[in-house]
């Protein structure tokens, strides 16, 4: 348990440090460019289960 | 297959003239905050030469109304002149026009409020401060509001450490 609390960050109120300090080491222009990576395959997803 | 294109939008509306302010889950994200959306929100000048601007924009865009659209309705300038939201659905994706947020807020009164970020090659434009952005979202206070502050809030500590 000792080493799984030093492998992450949390908040106290459950906000993930870690994935914030990851973003903040990136420029806006990548910042954005991973959101709309992220999101289009979001939306391949959710289209290729359309039916469900 | 649908494409979001958030900065394909910004290009457009920086390219077309048109002043804005970006804000929203995009300002968000650009400002570091591991945040998900699917619009582009900006707050307009309602400017009559930028209105006339961004009418153009919308047009090369193929923007309509997202209620019904189905009827295709294009934002005139009329819309565009108001304080009221305009949710339209283009080429790029949905892009939210709004002509005041929050407390009637409205372009200039965001401009000192905001940063300019580069967001790619030649392409830098006005993003609203995470600052304001928290601010904003307290102040609405709706439950969309309250389920992202925390992130916004720890976002903008981890920020002042760096």
């Amino acid at each position: 348990m000792d080493d799984q609390a030093q492998l992450t960050d949390y908040s106290p109120d459950g906000v993930d440090l870690t994935l914030i300090r990851w973003m903040l080491s990136l420029s806006p222009a990548e910042r954005l460019e991973l959101f709309e990576q992220h999101v289009n395959e979001i939306i391949a997803i959710r289209e290729l289960n359309a039916a469900t | 297959m649908l494409q979001l294109r958030p900065a394909a939008t910004l290009r457009a509306l920086h390219e077309g003239g048109v002043a804005f302010v970006l804000v929203g889950g995009v300002a968000a994200i650009l400002n570091g905050a591991p945040v998900n959306t699917f619009d582009v929100d900006v707050v307009h000048s309602r400017d009559i030469d930028n209105v006339a601007r961004l009418v153009r924009v919308l047009e090369d865009l193929d923007a309509v109304y997202r209620m019904q659209p189905e009827r295709r309705l294009k934002p005139n300038g009329s819309h565009l002149s108001s304080a009221g939201h305009q949710n339209l659905i283009t080429r790029y994706g949905p892009l939210d026009l709004l002509g005041t947020i929050s407390r009637n807020l409205a372009y200039r009164d965001l401009i000192p409020h905001s940063i300019e970020l580069n967001i790619s090659e030649g392409l830098r434009i006005r993003v609203l401060n995470l600052e304001t952005l928290i601010a904003i979202k307290e102040e609405l206070n709706g439950e969309k509001d309250r389920a992202v502050l925390p992130v916004l809030r720890r976002t903008l500590e981890e920020k002042r450490k760096l």
